[in-house]
């Protein structure tokens, strides 16, 4: 099993919307996956047109099983939900022992093939918890110019966590809200690439089809899945960036 | 110029090298004055317009050869050459001159249903290597 954590502290970078995205393409490669909300906006819920519920509070809080308080979205897909009780869940950790691992400790024994964690834009307890909990991190960043700052500030924190004694954990870069035509996107597109490398994913275009799939309650999978956030830009036979070649990417993570 | 510094980097995406170089590219010719920038416009579209007229087929290597002999015979390209083969079966196959019944067998493979088995005598170099 493949634990994700799509992090950035920044809000609004398409990290909800990558985890739905992902999640969702890998239950239809029939990889057996459950997606996590560790947002007290609880907004995962509403990207498959359901009502936010205390899923991971209860979890946690409450000590019910993974199975019961998750909800089944697909044959192959779970959501744990959450809403504004998670920041109870906080409270909980922060006077717990082992506090840090509580996440890991449960999903790890959880039968899944691949756990996808929405986070939070903080850096609070279970914000580390997810961190921790992860195997690997995906930073989705705008390309603009305190994109490179952001991607740090994580990298920071993992880098943290890893001297207190936690395994590495690997990580992907993926620039999302791309518009190639624009120099500010290419300008920070070239400093993401030098700065790091292979780490860097192919980006996810602009694309006004996103904000219309969350208020019809579907994925971009079923509500416009040739889109060009979804195929990438065609650059003579092949296609360059999107979800479909991102999906690609973190197979290659899940199978190696 | 610009471009060249990418492809170095070995260590990058194969997407986002590719995306980088035309990325780059593209800024590079922005800089240049409009005609010139006229004149790459116009290329690339030709360019574009050939990657259309391009297809793929599996051929018996031994009527590609021929088909390359008799261009440089004739000195015609091999791409008009096949065309105007192509259009002439096309005219017979639509007018039902040509029938396919004799060459067809069926196919196990599940996008097709039938093969076209051809008798050794058509393809003619074949007889002369072998
Ligand atoms: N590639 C994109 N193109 C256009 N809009 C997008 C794209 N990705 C996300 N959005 C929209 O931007 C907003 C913020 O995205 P979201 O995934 O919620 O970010 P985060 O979880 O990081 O706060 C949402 O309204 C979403 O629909
Ligand atoms: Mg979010």
């Amino acid at each position: 099993m493949k634990i994700f954590a799509f992090a950035n502290q920044k809000g609004g970078v398409g990290k909800t919307t990558t985890a739905v995205t992902l999640a969702d393409g890998l239950a239809r490669m029939k990889v057996k996956t459950l997606l996590v909300d560790l947002d007290p906006q609880g907004h995962l819920a509403l990207s498959f047109g359901l009502e936010k519920s205390p899923g991971l509070y209860r979890l946690i809080c409450l000590d019910e099983p993974l199975e019961k308080v998750a909800v089944r979205i697909s044959a192959n897909l779970d959501l744990l939900p959450g809403d504004k009780q998670t920041e109870k869940v906080k409270r909980q950790i922060a006077i717990s022992d082992f506090r840090e691992a509580i996440l890991a400790d449960i999903l790890h024994e959880a039968d899944y093939d691949a756990v996808l964690l929405d986070m939070a834009p903080s850096l609070d307890v279970l914000h580390i918890n997810g961190l921790i909990a992860a195997d690997w991190v995906v930073i989705p960043t705008r390309p603009d110019a305190l994109a490179l700052d952001g991607v740090k500030e994580i990298l920071t924190t993992m880098a943290e966590i890893n001297q207190n004694g936690h395994r590495y954990r690997g990580y992907s870069i993926l620039p999302t809200f791309f518009d190639r035509t624009t120099r500010e996107t290419f300008l920070q597109f070239q400093e993401l690439a030098k700065t790091f490398g292979e780490h860097l994913w192919p980006p996810i275009p602009q694309d006004t089809r996103v904000r219309e799939t969350v208020a019809y309650g579907k994925t971009l999978w079923d509500y416009s899945p040739n889109s060009v956030s979804m195929n990438g830009y065609k650059d003579g036979k092949q296609r360059l960036g999107g979800y479909k070649q991102v999906l690609a990417r973190m197979l290659e993570v899940i199978n190696g | 110029m610009a471009e060249k510094k990418f492809e170095r980097r070995t260590s990058l995406d194969p997407a986002v090298a590719d995306l980088l170089s035309g990325m780059e590219q593209r800024q590079a010719e922005s800089q240049l004055p409009r005609k010139e920038r006229e004149r790459l416009g116009r290329e690339r579209a030709k360019i574009q317009s050939r990657r259309e007229q391009r297809a793929t087929y599996d051929l018996p290597p031994a009527l590609r050869e021929e088909i390359r002999v008799m261009s440089e015979d004739l000195r015609i390209p091999a791409s008009q050459l096949v065309t105007l083969a192509l259009a002439r079966f096309m005219n017979d196959y639509n007018s039902g001159t040509i029938d396919l019944g004799k060459y067809k067998q069926p196919s196990r493979s599940p996008r097709y249903d039938w093969n076209l088995v051809f008798p050794d005598d058509l393809i003619r170099m074949k007889k002369k290597k072998g």
